[in-house]
C-alpha cells in the first residue's frame, strides 16, 4: 500500500476504536554517517526508517502505539491499540488533557535543498574527508585527525482526525573535523566549525561546501597541538566573551529548556527535569540583560528547527521568548497552550515515527546587536574569549550550569594574547543573562545546529538551531573550585 | 506481533547470500515494549512502539567493506539493502586492516526472556503506577516511567556464525515530591515480577518528606556516601572514557600508561559481565562474537580492556564480546558494567561517617578531562548532610567537579548491596553504594 493509504488506515482505526481525536505520522527517515579517521574510512552507516505513529485522545487521556511493520492489518491494529493504551491511563484521575484550536491544513512542504546531498556520490564525499583528514595530518605533532558528514531526509505524511493532511520533507546536512594532540598524558582537541562532529544545518551538499573543512584544516590542527602545550586557564572571575557556537549552547541550555512549558509544568520532572521559570513570569521575570532577545523561530533559513508545520500540525510562526531581558513567550503544543488561554507556538516535534511529539524547541536565536568580534574584543579591556563547545551541564531546574570549552585566549587590553586549555565557566542563569553587556551584530550572526538534544521517554534525539552572534559577560567565574 | 525467534534468524540467513560477497554479515534486531509515563500523579503519556532492523554488512574485493540497515523484514526491502552495501563497498577505498570475520562459537547465554514481562499490557503498567501513587502520603505527588521491554537480536555470517537470543527488561522510576524536597528511586530487572515497585515508591517518598526545608551549604570537598544510582554513574562514565581497545591505541583512553598499575583504592572492582545472571541483555555481542567476563580493574590495578574483532586480531588475542555493529567508528565498548560488592551493610556506611553528605544519585553528569576521568554534573532528588552517623536533614544540590579516578582511590567502604542501574534493554550496570573520603562540589544552586 502507498503510504498515504496506510496513514489513512491507522487514522480510520483508531477514530473508529473510540478516539475523540486521532493524528498519524508516516515516516521515513534517511541518515548516512560518514567518518574517516586518519587515512581510512572508519565507518559509513547508511540507514532507511520507515514506520507509523498513531496518537490518540480518548476522554482526555493519551495513547501512542507505533510500529516499522507496515502491512495493513498491521496498521489496523495500531490504531486499536493505541486507543487501548489510552484507556489504561485513565487508571489515574486528573485534568483531561484538552486542545488548543488550530486550523486543519492541507499542504506540502519541503526544505530547500541545492544539491541533492544523497545524491552526491559516495567516493566525492570520501576524497573530502580524505583530503581534510591530510591537511590535518601535515601539520607537526598532531595524533589523530577525523572528519565526518552526516545527511538526513526525512519525509512526514501528517493526517488527523480534523482534517490535516500534511506532506513534509526536511532535508538536513552536516560536517566537521576534529583534530586530536595526544602527549603527556593529556588529550587536546580542536573542532571546526563546531565540536561533535560539526556545523548542521537544512539544505543539501552546500552546507557542507560551505563548512570549508579542507580549508581550515591546518589552523584546527595547529589550534589542537598549540593546546597540548598551553597552560591550564586558572581560577577567577573575569569577563568572557563567548564565540557563537558556544553561545548557541548556553543559549539552548538556560534559555530553550527552561522554556519549554511540559518541563515548566511538571510533565519531564523525573527524568529532564523541570524548570525555574513559572507560568506566571510571563511579562515580569528580568531574565537578562536588556541587550537579550531571544526568539523562537520556525521559519530561520537552515535552521535545523525549520519546518511548515510541527508535528501536531500548527504552522512555522516566529514569537519572542525573552525581549530586552524580560521574559515574554514559551515553547509550548496545543495541550500546554490551553493552560495559558493561547494557541499552540507550534514546537512540538517527534524523533522519527517511534516517538509521540514532545515540546521541543525549534529554531531560538539570540538577536544581533552590533559590531564584529574584533570590535568587542578590541572594547575589552581584561577577559577571555572563550572558543567551541567541550562540555556541559545544567542541573534539572535550570539554575547552575557549568560549560567548558576547546580553548580560551587570554584578552588584555583589546587584544588577543595567550592560549589556555582545560576552560570552564560556571553560573547561575539570570545573573549569568543579567551580566551580558554585548552581542555581535548580524555579520557575526550565524544560525548553529545542535543535532543531539535528549528528551522524553522513551529517550527521543531531536535536532534543533540556535542564531548567535559572539557575546559578552562580566564578572564570570571561570576555572573549577577545590580542582 | 509475537516473539519472531527463528524466523529473525532465518531473514539473517538468506540476507548473507546475496550479492556473491567475500564476506557477508546480517544483523537482525527486533525491539518491542510499552512505557507509561506519570508526572503530578496523572498518567499523561503512554507509548507502545516495535522496530525491527536488518544491518547488512557485506565485503567485496577481499577488503572494501560497506554497510546498509533497513527497517523492514520483508525480503525485498532486505534485498534492497544488500545492493545498497555491495554499491557502497565497491565506492570504498580498500581496507588494508580489514580483519575478516568471526566464526562459529557457542554461546554460554542466549536467553533472559519472561513471556509475562514480554506480554506485559498497558493496563498492567498502569495499575502499578496507579498503585504506587495512591500509596503517597498525603502531600506527596509523584512522576516516573513503568517501562517492559523485549529485544531479539539474530547474527549470521559466511564464516558460520548463527547466533539468536533473546531478553526483556522492566524498569520502573518514581520521582516522589513533597514541596520543598524531592526523592526518586529505581528499579531494573529482567522479570517485572521481580520489580518490588511499592517498595520503591515508598522509598522515593520516604527521601522526599526527609529532603524537606534543605539548608544551603558551601561548596567545597566533603566525604560522601554515594548511593548505588549515584556509582552506577561514575561506572558508567569510566566505560566511556577508555576501556575499550580501540580508544587505547588511539590515546584517547584514560588507560593509556596506566595498564597493570594501580589507579584507585584496592577495594574497588570493576568488571564487564553479561554473563551474570542479574544483568540484561544477550550473550553475544554485534558481530555475534560470545561475551565473556572481562575484569577492567581489579583491587585496584587497571587489568585489561575489552576487545572487539577488529582490535583482538590487531592484538593478537581473543575478541572479548564487546563488538559493535562492525565496522565502527568508537571500537569496542563494555555494555555490563559492574562494581563488586564489599561486605559493608550501606546504613553502616552512613554510620561510620562522621561529618559529610549521602547523595542519592547525579543528574547530567557530563566530561571536563578525559586523561583525568574529571566528570561535573550535579546532585537531586535527596542530598543529605549527616554528623556523627547520623543523617541530619537535607541540604541543596550541589555540582561537583571530581575526577573518578580520584573518587575512587578514596573509597573507605564498599556496600554490600548492589543495584542494577540504566538499563537500555541493550545492558546495564550494576554498582553497590561507596563511602569516600574525599568528594569535590564546585558550586551549589539554589534548591
Amino acid at each position: 500500500m502507498e503510504p498515504e493509504e496506510l496513514t489513512e488506515l491507522a487514522l480510520g482505526a483508531a477514530v473508529a476504536a473510540g478516539a475523540g481525536y486521532a493524528d498519524a505520522r508516516w515516516v521515513r527517515q534517511e541518515t548516512e554517517s560518514l567518518t574517516v579517521t586518519d587515512d581510512r574510512v572508519d565507518d559509513l552507516e547508511a540507514e532507511d526508517s520507515r514506520g507509523l505513529g498513531v496518537r490518540v485522545l480518548v476522554d482526555g487521556h493519551w495513547g501512542f502505539a507505533a510500529s516499522a511493520v507496515l502491512d495493513p492489518d498491521r496498521v489496523r491494529g495500531l490504531g486499536r491499540r493505541a486507543v487501548e493504551i489510552a484507556r489504561a491511563a485513565a487508571s489515574l484521575p486528573g485534568e483531561p488533557a484538552r486542545l488548543a484550536p488550530v486550523e486543519p491544513a492541507v499542504a506540502s512542504w519541503s526544505t530547500p535543498v541545492g544539491r541533492d546531498p544523497f545524491a552526491v556520490p559516495l567516493a566525492e564525499r570520501v576524497e573530502l574527508l580524505l583530503a581534510a583528514c591530510e591537511a590535518q595530518r601535515a601539520v607537526a605533532g598532531l595524533t589523530h585527525a577525523r572528519a565526518t558528514v552526516d545527511l538526513w531526509r526525512r519525509r512526514t505524511l501528517f493526517w488527523s482526525s480534523e482534517g490535516a493532511r500534511l506532506d513534509q520533507t526536511v532535508t538536513q546536512a552536516g560536517a566537521g573535523i576534529e583534530a586530536v594532540a595526544v602527549g603527556d598524558g593529556d588529550l587536546q582537541q580542536r573542532s571546526w566549525p563546531n565540536s561533535f562532529r560539526g556545523q548542521f544545518l537544512a539544505g543539501g551538499w552546500e552546507v557542507v561546501e560551505a563548512a570549508d573543512l579542507v580549508g581550515n584544516a591546518p589552523r584546527v590542527a595547529g589550534e589542537a597541538v598549540a593546546l597540548l602545550h598551553a597552560p591550564e586557564l586558572p581560577e577567577r572571575v573575569t569577563t568572557v566573551i563567548l564565540d557563537g557556537q558556544q553561545l548557541s549552547l548556553q543559549v539552548h541550555e538556560s534559555v530553550g529548556h527552561p522554556l519549554e512549558l511540559d518541563r515548566i509544568f511538571g510533565t519531564e520532572a523525573a527524568y529532564a527535569g523541570t524548570s525555574f521559570v513559572r507560568p506566571s513570569d510571563r511579562g515580569r521575570l528580568r531574565y537578562g540583560s536588556p541587550a537579550m532577545s531571544v526568539t523562537s523561530d520556525a521559519t530561520t533559513p537552515g535552521g535545523l528547527g525549520t519546518f511548515g508545520f510541527d508535528d501536531e500540525g500548527v504552522p512555522a510562526q516566529r514569537a519572542p521568548l525573552v525581549a530586552g531581558g524580560t521574559l515574554e513567550g514559551f515553547l509550548t503544543s496545543r495541550e500546554t497552550a490551553t493552560a495559558l488561554g493561547a494557541t499552540s507556538s507550534g514546537a512540538m516535534r517527534a524523533d522519527g515515527w517511534g516517538n509521540p511529539p514532545l515540546i521541543r524547541m525549534t529554531n531560538v536565536n539570540l538577536e544581533p546587536g552590533e559590531g564584529s568580534l574584533d570590535e568587542l574584543v578590541a572594547d575589552t579591556a581584561d577577559g577571555l574569549l572563550l572558543s567551541v563547545n567541550r562540555s556541559w551541564s545544567i542541573d534539572d531546574r535550570r539554575v547552575n550550569f557549568q560549560f567548558g570549552v576547546e580553548a580560551a585566549w587570554e584578552i588584555r587590553a583589546g587584544r588577543l594574547g595567550r592560549l589556555y586549555k582545560n576552560a570552564t565557566y560556571d553560573g547561575r542563569t539570570t545573573e549569568f543573562w543579567g551580566s551580558l553587556d554585548a552581542v555581535c551584530g548580524p555579520e557575526a550572526w550565524v544560525v548553529w545546529g545542535i543535532p543531539n538534544c535528549g528528551k522524553g521517554q522513551p529517550f527521543q534525539n531531536g535536532r534543533v538551531s540556535h542564531g548567535a552572534a559572539p557575546g559578552r559577560f562580566r564578572d564570570v567565574h571561570v576555572g573549577v573550585r577545590g580542582a | 506481533m509475537s516473539r519472531l525467534g527463528e524466523r529473525l534468524l532465518g531473514v539473517a540467513e538468506a540476507a548473507i547470500g546475496a550479492e556473491g560477497a567475500d564476506d557477508a554479515e546480517a544483523l537482525v534486531i527486533r525491539e518491542a515494549g510499552g512505557l507509561t509515563r506519570f508526572a503530578s500523579s496523572r498518567i499523561h503519556q503512554s507509548t507502545w512502539r516495535e522496530d525491527v532492523a536488518v544491518r547488512l554488512r557485506l565485503v567485496l574485493d577481499g577488503n572494501r567493506v560497506g554497510t546498509a540497515t533497513v527497517h523492514d523484514l520483508q525480503p525485498a526491502a532486505v534485498a534492497s539493502a544488500a545492493r545498497r552495501a555491495a554499491e557502497v563497498a565497491r565506492t570504498m577505498p580498500p581496507d588494508p586492516g580489514y580483519p575478516g570475520m568471526p566464526g562459529p562459537a557457542d554461546y554460554a547465554v542466549t536467553e533472559r526472556w519472561d513471556e509475562a514481562t514480554a506480554a506485559t499490557d498497558p493496563a498492567t503498567r498502569a495499575g502499578l503506577v496507579a498503585g504506587a501513587v495512591r500509596r503517597l502520603p498525603a502531600g506527596v505527588t509523584a512522576a516516573g516511567a513503568c517501562e517492559t521491554r523485549e529485544l531479539e537480536v539474530a547474527v549470521a555470517n559466511l564464516r558460520g556464525v548463527r547466533a539468536l537470543g533473546a531478553s526483556t527488561a522492566a524498569s520502573f522510576s518514581i520521582l516522589a515530591d513533597a514541596g520543598s524536597g524531592t526523592g526518586w528511586a529505581e528499579g531494573a530487572e529482567p522479570c517485572l515480577a521481580d520489580l518490588d515497585v511499592a517498595a520503591l515508591g515508598e522509598r522515593a517518598a520516604r527521601k522526599a518528606v526527609d529532603a524537606r526545608e534543605p539548608r544551603e551549604l558551601s561548596p567545597g570537598a566533603y566525604p560522601v556516601v554515594l548511593e548505588p544510582a549515584a556509582v552506577a554513574t561514575l561506572v558508567q562514565f569510566l566505560g566511556w572514557l577508555g576501556f575499550g581497545a580501540k580508544a587505547y591505541d588511539e590515546g584517547r583512553s584514560f588507560l593509556v600508561g596506566r595498564l597493570g598499575q594501580r589507579v584507585c583504592s584496592p577495594l574497588v572492582t570493576i568488571v564487564d559481565d553479561a554473563l551474570a545472571a542479574d544483568t540484561i541483555g544477550v550473550g553475544f555481542d554485534f558481530e555475534g562474537v560470545p561475551k565473556r567476563r572481562v575484569t577492567l580493574i581489579e583491587e585496584g590495578v587497571a587489568a585489561s580492556l575489552v576487545y572487539d574483532y577488529r582490535a583482538a586480531r590487531r592484538h593478537g588475542v581473543e575478541p572479548t564480546g564487546h563488538g559493535l555493529p562492525a565496522p565502527s567508528a568508537e571500537g569496542a565498548y563494555p555494555m555490563h558494567l559492574a562494581m563488586l560488592p564489599g561486605d559493608t551493610p550501606q546504613q553502616e556506611l552512613v554510620a561510620g561517617m562522621e561529618r559529610g553528605l549521602l547523595v542519592t544519585r547525579f543528574h547530567y553528569t557530563n566530561l571536563v578531562n578525559l586523561m583525568e576521568t574529571t566528570i561535573t554534573g550535579m546532585t537531586r532528588d535527596g542530598t543529605f548532610w549527616v554528623e556523627d552517623g547520623q543523617v541530619r536533614g537535607a541540604v541543596r544540590n550541589l555540582r561537583f567537579t571530581q575526577s573518578i579516578l580520584g573518587a575512587l582511590s578514596a573509597v573507605r567502604a564498599v556496600g554490600a548491596h548492589t543495584e542494577l542501574a540504566s538499563e537500555d534493554g541493550y545492558g546495564a550496570a550494576r554498582a553497590p553504594a561507596l563511602a569516600i573520603d574525599r568528594f569535590n562540589f564546585s558550586s551549589a544552586t539554589t534548591f
